[in-house]
């Protein structure tokens, strides 16, 4: 346990440089584009109400009210998690492979230490968890402070002020992140730690058996999404409502930890008795 | 003592491997001689469970290896297994984090007899005091046992005499030491006893000492006549 724990230490030390790079980036593209987005309202307002001489009830008629949805759904908001998304994507693969491929063999020195090989592959996944969560934490505290930045730059008459809740359920893919249930909360987290162990797993069928493990690990990503998605291809493709919602819904949770769990499983048989360094 | 028991590797088609035994003592520098690709690192990959076997047997202490006896065996490959971007002292601090046998006035000892500076980056080091490094980190540990591969490999001459060196000092005393080089005359005199390697198998075991008391033959001697006789 405590070797795990340095471990994960260890491993959230190593991305910190570019998780921070991440963070400053995704607080200065959110926070400029709201102060951009409401400088250019305000700034079409005047332009349309003083030299046009738009009347107020036309002008919000034909442009809307001004709201923190214009500012989530544009390219400054959505931009930098896409970026972040991708950056987590890489890593998942980066996370393994830095450690092995070329003049580097730190692999040999993490498959050294005196402690179950699990805990390394453990210490990697918690790492991309909790990193995630992170960058999800600061979404929650860059919404409030965006929308403050907002009230700021355009007048009551000309905004709709919304609640961080109303924000991020009116938004599709700000609600996938952070959802308003916990049970969703964990769906949405589960599916996607569940993504990352099963990766992981691919990984290290590509590392214990080169070329013969890229084929492997595609069968095992096939397999695990055809076993995690069986009941939702019967229910929605094969025979509607043939589960009740709350027997679909545990199903998948119980696949989904079966999942994790074989995943592990042969994650760590590979770590003991085939992986190469 | 390391037991190697008919150890068995393919790569692919090619038989790397086919039913190599030998014993490696505790006190003992044993040295593995074989031409490139002949699995000699395969051999100490094996050992430490870095790569699998095929088919074979290897006990130290007459155990299987787990995860506790990282503590009692450590390899030292031909390439430094930190990360470049750490300084010297991170490594050492790295490897006290993990590893109980980890001794650290040992560390200190070998920094200042490789004449190293803790606070230089590794990958800012020449190929030489990388070397010497990788030889630290492994040497500071008080484990029983230590497989070197290739320590000298394309090192300059006064590394390679500093690093000889340790190999007749306390630093090693005591420990089983298993070695693979191709550089066979700096180390001749030191070694106790050498495994001959050659199409997957041992060719020949010897004592060294045996050899030249009985049969008056130097480790180059046997190598001439197993390999070219």
């Amino acid at each position: 346990m405590k070797s795990y724990l340095k471990l994960v230490n260890f491993e959230i030390g190593r991305f910190m440089k570019i998780y921070l790079v991440l963070i400053g980036l995704t607080i200065l593209s959110q926070l400029i584009g709201v102060i951009i987005l409401s400088k250019s309202y305000v700034a079409n307002a005047n332009e349309a109400i003083y030299e046009y001489l738009v009347p107020f009830g036309q002008f919000i008629e034909e442009y809307g009210r001004m709201s923190m949805m214009s500012v989530v759904d544009s390219i400054w908001f959505m931009g930098p998690i896409a970026l972040c998304a991708a950056a987590f994507l890489f890593y998942i693969f980066f996370i393994w492979y830095r450690d092995w491929v070329g003049k580097n063999t730190f692999i040999y020195r993490l498959f050294m230490l005196p402690t179950a090989r699990l805990n390394v592959l453990l210490s990697k996944a918690t790492t991309i968890f909790l990193l995630v969560l992170g960058l999800v934490a600061m979404q929650l505290i860059l919404l409030p402070i965006g929308s403050m930045l907002m009230k700021w730059n355009v007048p009551l008459d000309f905004r709709t002020d919304m609640t961080i809740r109303e924000i991020i359920n009116n938004s599709h893919y700000l609600f996938i992140l952070i959802p308003d249930s916990f049970i969703q909360f964990l769906i949405n987290y589960g599916l996607g730690f569940m993504a990352v162990f099963v990766l992981f797993t691919a990984i290290l069928f590509e590392r214990s058996f080169r070329w013969k493990g890229v084929l492997l690990g595609i069968v095992y990503c096939l397999i695990a999404s055809a076993i995690f998605l069986a009941p939702l291809i019967y229910e929605f493709g094969i025979q509607a409502s043939f589960f009740y919602p709350v027997e679909l819904l545990i199903i998948e949770i119980i696949l989904g930890i079966l999942v994790i769990a074989i995943s592990i499983w042969l994650s760590k048989f590979l770590l003991n008795k085939k992986v190469t360094v | 003592m390391i037991e190697v028991k008919e150890l068995k590797k393919k790569f692919g088609r090619k038989q790397i491997l086919n039913g190599v035994s030998f014993t490696a003592n505790k006190g003992e520098i044993t040295c593995l001689i074989g031409i490139n690709g002949v699995g000699k690192t395969t051999i100490l990959k094996g050992i430490m469970n870095l790569t699998p076997m095929n088919s074979g047997q290897i006990f130290i202490d007459g155990k299987n290896l787990s995860k506790d006896t990282y503590e009692k065996i450590t390899f030292i490959p031909d390439a430094i297994t930190m990360i470049p971007t750490m300084t010297i002292a991170q490594a050492m601090q790295f490897m006290q984090d993990y590893y109980k046998s980890w001794n650290q006035s040992r560390a200190t000892e070998l920094l200042s007899f490789f004449r190293l500076k803790q606070e230089d980056k590794i990958s800012s080091l020449s190929k030489g005091n990388t070397a010497k490094v990788n030889l630290l980190l492994g040497l500071a540990l008080d484990v029983d046992y230590l497989l070197m591969d290739e320590p000298f490999s394309g090192i300059d001459i006064f590394s390679r005499e500093q690093i000889a060196n340790v190999f007749t000092s306390h630093l090693v005393e005591d420990r089983g030491v298993i070695i693979t080089t191709h550089e066979i005359n700096d180390i001749e005199h030191l070694i106790d006893k050498v495994v001959l390697l050659d199409n997957g198998i041992v060719l020949k075991e010897f004592s060294t000492e045996e050899m030249r008391e009985d049969e008056g033959k130097s480790v180059v001697d046997v190598m001439r006549e197993v390999y070219q006789g």
